[in-house]
């Protein structure tokens, strides 16, 4: 909390606006007790005075010193806009918990007020109530106060909306705690920073607007003075003295953009985090011990490999250094052959999808010592070859298809511009292309279909219609992140068996990349194993029950339950959690987890090796027995 | 030990029917897992059981009383979905337990009763101040589990509390379950889109589609012998389920 | 997206029938309701005012039985549903009542002086728009991923302290440079061409730098969407992907927020219009609310706010025809 107030201190801009603030808050104080008597002191033989060393700023149509005057009017200034704050902070919060205190009919009422009176300017709110509330400096406040009560209410509204569709209240409802406490204790203490900050920020508003009321005339009145009235009164001696407007101006200026701009930056220090440049990392050893081909045979058919990955590396600048997710993979996929990559979350999986497929944009870093797609090194610089090669031989299949579709375009046109940037084809061509892949991935009505908005699809549709349209060119490829996780069970095995029937259909090969390892069993010929950014195991699919020699691949077979798990026994376990790849521990990152480690296992990192035909391994224990019993006991790790 | 029973339930939302004339009994000290895609409704039911989604229609009945939703006590609980939204970032997990306990304890007794509840989700009840923030998810769901626990429960609905979790932390937590529900013979409803892990967990199982319940009965009997279409295409969509002579896994 | 059902009702497969004329239908009733709540404040405001307004305009010296006779004429005697009764009927005739101090019909003032208010104002947007939208979509491109990040910190610095600064003080300063200092053009009245830039320019530079910190925002966020890491996939060149595809979608975003925005520049011509004496509605309000000519100022508050209806009402037509699916939300 303290660490990230002080990160606002950081920025230059946050500096130079706390000290602002501070700066004015203390002119506020101490400026009427220094220089009220300078402020009303009459200079009759210096009327409307142009600056001079008397008088840095000139005099007024009396003859009153403006600069002591601007000062002066710093208290008054403030405290009216602190005063109209506070009005729209109260009477905004009240709004806008009104809903979660008296729940939905009246709720909606309320909500539905604050909707009506936010799309009215500031401005117009605040001329209606100060005729109601008549000319001057308490029906300004009143007036600049109420107008900025819809703005807040809809914001503390907002705000209000996503905490209570947190769990953790209806877990406190669930409990029996009322609807009031629960504001207090759950609701109130969550959205208080973004309160308070925009509160602030208000200030900065309030004290603008309220320059602008007394500008018109509708602020303060004569004899008491703010910024506004100041400026108010100079505009009418601009050509006389300049100054006299200038120096009330550039006050209310200098304060609401103090006020506002701390704000702002507070909000910045509190939301973002800190991005460095990428310092390039030494490479780390490869992984291979030999050069010996990743694939038996396949130096007798060198044309066969589809996709050839060596070293592949991806690194992301970090707030403490940079984090390598993907530390060294190295493998092949065959033409035909369907590899499936498993792995949990932060294992670095989708992101080696993604850079294989030269998707990770800046700042991520790619290194690998060889990267060939189809006998092309995508390593070298972004051709329109190179465009050409990947926009027709290698289809992309995402995990979120409601996403992954422009929502603003037509699905017919987002299918027909592969073929036309990349084929040549002519508008209509391309659409009937569009049409004839929608059929093919089984889309009934493909011609109506291609006319409608990707809203107008099923999650299942859509993810046919994104395969359809990697279908576009004619892939050798697919490289299918997570595509079916999104999906309902029964959606997800006719997804499947649409990859499988392309697949045996035009040997199309596939990358399956997947957290579920009975769904990557069932499809694949092959399971790449990734645990912390590197392959642990690459084994035929068929060995992943029973002959897995990894214990990360054989406690996750276990640990998740099938339809034919024994119910007497319990599920295997693995203690603790996943690698944090900004924090990968030297050695095997597996070992503290692992009920083989040994001392080696924790200082040194095993290399992926051979272990039998079509099977690789990087475990200095591999194969060994594991006693299934572990204590099933989660301590909390206070880092 | 309770019985909790949905009585023709109907939720309605505007013109959607989420839930549409429901009848489901949990037994006492059994549990019953509920199937069903997204969109079915297992949620929307469970959410009424508790007061969260309102009722149009029927009745959700404790032992053939209503189930209480307004007042301190409450004998029915839920554990959600989503771990990273079911504790208050604010509170510690202490805190969070200790807000569920029935009221009317000595400030000592809450303490030892939090202590109480941490150890039987396998947690170190000394981390009882620390925030959810630096625990995992799986960690996150013991917690919600002690929570539910504290209110003194007859009956706990869990709304698929490990779909959201890493498969190596899942198995723990259905353990964890499987464990409790034993140890305290809770009545306990089980809601999941994932046929192995009911299975796993449930003597019982619904499987719900749009809204309405197809099929209901022994789980071994639904998934050996499925009489209703709709949980064969289930069946058939589990992944590893198709070739059923596929040897058997050993770990 | 979650595999269990959640608490809102289950996402329905495709659109319903015939969107669009439910998105009209909807958002004419929207208008509608917002029409009679401002009709209804309008005329709740002399009401609401502590005192007789007729006192207040006509002055303390006033005798009494002037003051009875025009509330009489006013009939402000009248209960106050049959005051309102009258007043929608009026309105509906296009008769805004009679200004007590000049006597001249309100509905008059305001055709006189509406034109002036509203090219200012729509000038101000189209100058507003014009600068805002390419210059946020080229700092979004310029600044996306982390690229370019003192150009970010340059323009949102800039764009933020720009942003902040209110249309009188900017129309105080550009006053004194171009008019005090270099005496380069006219400083009030719309007497000539020229006299246009500064009122305009004074409306527009404010919400123009708050306009395009927000294309920027929404640029950059849309460029991590991942509609547009599949435009990458599918290989079409930088230009398609920027202008075609996150373009449109940045549009949507900037407009939702970019409307408040717009209607807020409606009302941002009462202070603009006082810096340049500027012979529109704003000045008009100004003087009426000093004299307490509270005819006047009622029908130009309706008159604002019509406006501001008017421009919300724009923007959602806008934001639907841009992006299919804003037709379907409900709200």
């Amino acid at each position: 909390m303290i660490r990230r107030w002080r990160s606002v201190l950081r920025t230059p801009l946050g500096i130079a606006a706390t000290a602002l603030t501070v700066a004015v808050l203390v002119l506020a104080v101490v400026a009427p007790i220094l220089w009220t008597d300078d402020a009303n002191a009459v200079d009759t033989g210096n009327i409307l005075a142009g600056p001079s060393g008397d008088h840095w700023a000139g005099t007024d149509n009396l003859g009153r010193d403006i600069l002591f005057r601007t000062l002066v009017a710093t208290r008054l200034s403030v405290e009216l806009a602190l005063a109209a704050t506070a009005i729209a902070v109260v009477a905004g919060l009240v709004l806008g918990t009104a809903g979660f205190v008296l729940g939905r009919r009246p709720g909606r009422l309320v909500s539905a007020a604050i909707n009506i009176a936010v799309a009215f300017p500031g401005i117009l709110l605040a001329l209606f109530f100060a005729v109601v509330f008549g000319v001057g400096a308490t029906g300004a406040v009143l007036a600049i106060g109420f107008a900025g009560a819809p703005a807040f209410g809809r914001l503390t509204q907002t705000l209000v909306a996503g905490i209570e569709s947190r769990d953790f209240i209806s877990a406190a409802r669930i409990a029996g705690v009322g609807r009031l406490r629960i504001l207090v204790r759950h609701v109130l203490p969550n959205i208080s920073e973004p309160l308070v900050v925009n509160a602030t920020i208000g200030a900065g508003g309030a004290l603008l607007s309220f320059a602008g009321l007394s500008f018109l005339g509708l602020g303060v009145q004569q004899p008491r003075y703010d910024w506004g009235r100041l400026l108010f009164d100079g505009i009418s001696s601009i050509y006389v003295n300049p100054a006299s407007a200038l120096a009330p101006g550039a006050a209310v200026l200098i304060a609401g953009l103090a006020f506002n701009l701390f704000g702002e930056s507070v909000a910045k220090g509190l939301g973002v985090g800190v991005v460095g440049g990428i310092p390039a990392l030494p490479p780390v050893v490869p992984t291979l011990v030999t050069d010996e081909p990743l694939i038996e045979e396949s130096h007798q058919a060198g044309t066969d490999l589809v996709l050839d990955v060596r070293d592949l590396e991806v690194t992301f600048p970090g707030a403490r250094g940079p984090i390598r997710p993907v530390r060294g993979v190295s493998f092949a996929v065959r033409r035909g052959e369907a590899v499936g990559v498993v792995g949990e979350s932060g294992s670095g999986k989708s992101l080696t999808a993604l850079a294989v497929s030269r998707l990770v944009g800046e700042p991520g870093r790619v290194d690998a010592s060889r990267l060939d797609l189809l006998g092309t090194d995508l390593r070298a610089r972004d051709s329109r070859a190179q465009r050409q090669l990947l926009g027709t031989s290698l289809a992309m299949v995402f995990q979120d298809p409601m996403t992954s579709f422009n929502p603003t375009r037509r699905m017919g046109g987002q299918l027909a511009e592969v073929a036309r940037h990349h084929q040549g084809l002519e508008r209509r061509s391309a659409l009937a292309r569009a049409v004839d892949r929608l059929r093919s991935v089984r889309i009934s009505e493909p011609e109506r279909r291609a006319r409608q908005y990707p809203h107008e699809f099923s999650g299942g549709m859509r993810q046919r219609a994104m395969i359809g349209m990697g279908l576009m060119g004619n892939p050798a490829l697919i490289i299918a992140d997570e595509p079916t996780t999104a999906l309902d069970v029964t959606v997800q095995l006719q997804v499947l068996d649409l990859l499988q029937a392309i697949r045996e259909a035009d040997g199309v090969a596939l990358v399956l990349i997947s957290h579920d390892v009975t769904v990557v069993g069932e499809v694949c010929d092959r399971v790449l194993v990734m645990y912390a950014g590197r392959i642990v195991e690459d084994l035929p699919a068929a060995a992943l029950s029973g002959e897995a020699l990894h214990p990360y691949t054989r406690a996750l077979v276990a640990a998740v339950p099938d339809m034919d798990t024994d119910l007497d026994q319990p599920l295997a376990v693995i203690p603790g959690r996943p690698v944090d790849p900004a924090d990968v521990p030297p050695g095997c990152a597996y070992a503290a987890r692992c009920p083989l480690a040994s001392e080696r296992c924790r200082v040194e990192d095993p290399a992926l090796v051979p272990a039998g035909p079509g099977h690789r391994v990087a475990c200095w224990h591999a194969g060994e027995p594991i006693d299934i019993e572990i204590a099933d006991r989660e301590e909390v790790r206070v880092p | 030990m309770s019985e909790l029973r949905f009585d023709d339930v109907t939720v309605r939302y505007g013109h959607l029917t989420a839930v549409d004339r429901v009848s489901l009994t949990v037994p006492a000290g059994q549990v019953v897992g509920l199937v069903g895609e997204s969109g079915s409704g297992k949620s929307t039911l469970a959410r009424a059981a508790v007061g969260l989604a309102p009722v149009s229609g029927g009745r959700i009945l404790l032992d053939g009383r209503p189930v209480p939703t307004r007042g301190r006590r409450r004998p029915l609980q839920m554990v959600f979905q989503d771990p990273y939204s079911s504790l208050d970032p604010r509170m510690s997990i202490g805190e969070s337990v200790a807000e569920a306990l029935p009221p009317g304890r000595s400030r000592d007794e809450r303490r030892a009763e939090v202590y109480r509840l941490l150890e039987l989700v396998h947690l170190d009840p000394g981390k009882a101040a620390v925030r959810p923030a630096l625990l995992s998810g799986g960690q996150r769901q013991r917690v919600a589990l002690a929570r539910a626990l504290a209110g003194d429960p007859q009956v706990v609905i869990a709304d698929e509390i490990t779909s959201a979790l890493d498969v190596s932390i899942q198995g723990a937590v259905l353990n964890l379950v499987r464990e409790l529900q034993r140890e305290l013979g809770l009545s306990l409803l089980f809601i999941s889109h994932n046929l192995a892990v009911v299975r796993y967990v449930a003597s019982h199982v619904a499987v719900m589609r749009g809204g309405v319940i197809v099929e209901e009965g022994p789980t071994d009997r639904v998934l050996a012998d499925p009489g209703h279409d709709y949980t064969r295409e289930l069946l058939a969509a589990v992944p590893g389920s198709t070739p059923s002579s596929r040897p058997r896994r050993t770990p | 997206m979650s595999l269990a059902s959640s608490v809102a009702p289950a996402p329905r497969v495709g659109a319903p029938a015939r969107p669009w004329l439910r998105f009209a239908v909807r958002r004419l009733g929207r208008l509608l309701v917002s029409l009679w709540v401002l009709v209804t404040a309008s005329f709740l405001m002399i009401h609401l005012i502590p005192g007789d307004p007729v006192r207040a305009a006509l002055g303390p010296t006033a005798p009494a039985s002037l003051v009875a006779a025009r509330r009489a004429d006013m009939g402000l005697d009248d209960p106050l549903l049959v005051q309102y009764w009258h007043y929608v009927q009026h309105l509906l005739t296009g008769d805004l009542g009679t200004s007590m101090i000049s006597q001249l019909p309100v509905s008059q003032i305001v055709s006189q002086r509406l034109p002036a208010t509203l090219q200012l104002a729509l000038l101000a947007f189209v100058v507003a728009i014009a600068v805002a939208v390419p210059l946020g979509v080229s700092m979004g491109v310029l600044t996306r991923r982390g690229h370019g990040r003192r150009t970010e910190l340059a323009f949102t610095t800039s764009s933020v302290v720009v942003g902040i600064v209110p249309d009188f003080l900017v129309g105080v300063a550009l006053v004194y440079v171009f008019g005090v200092n270099l005496g380069w053009l006219p400083v009030a009245g719309n007497d000539t061409p020229d006299a246009y830039v500064l009122p305009v320019l004074s409306l527009a530079i404010g919400p123009a730098a708050i306009l395009a910190r927000i294309v920027r925002v929404e640029m950059v966020s849309v460029l991590e969407a991942d509609f547009v890491r599949t435009a990458r996939a599918k290989r079409l060149p930088a230009r398609t992907i920027y202008l075609g595809h996150a373009l449109p979608n940045a549009l949507t975003a900037s407009l939702t927020l970019g409307g408040l925005l717009l209607s807020g520049m409606v009302a941002g011509t009462v202070l603009v219009e006082n810096v340049f004496a500027w012979p529109g509605l704003g000045s008009t309000i100004v003087s009426s609310i000093l004299n307490k000519d509270y005819q006047v100022v009622q029908a130009i508050v309706l008159v604002y706010g019509v406006g501001v209806l008017v421009v919300n009402t724009l923007v959602d037509v806008a934001l639907a025809l841009i992006d299919p699916r804003s037709t379907i939300r409900e709200d």
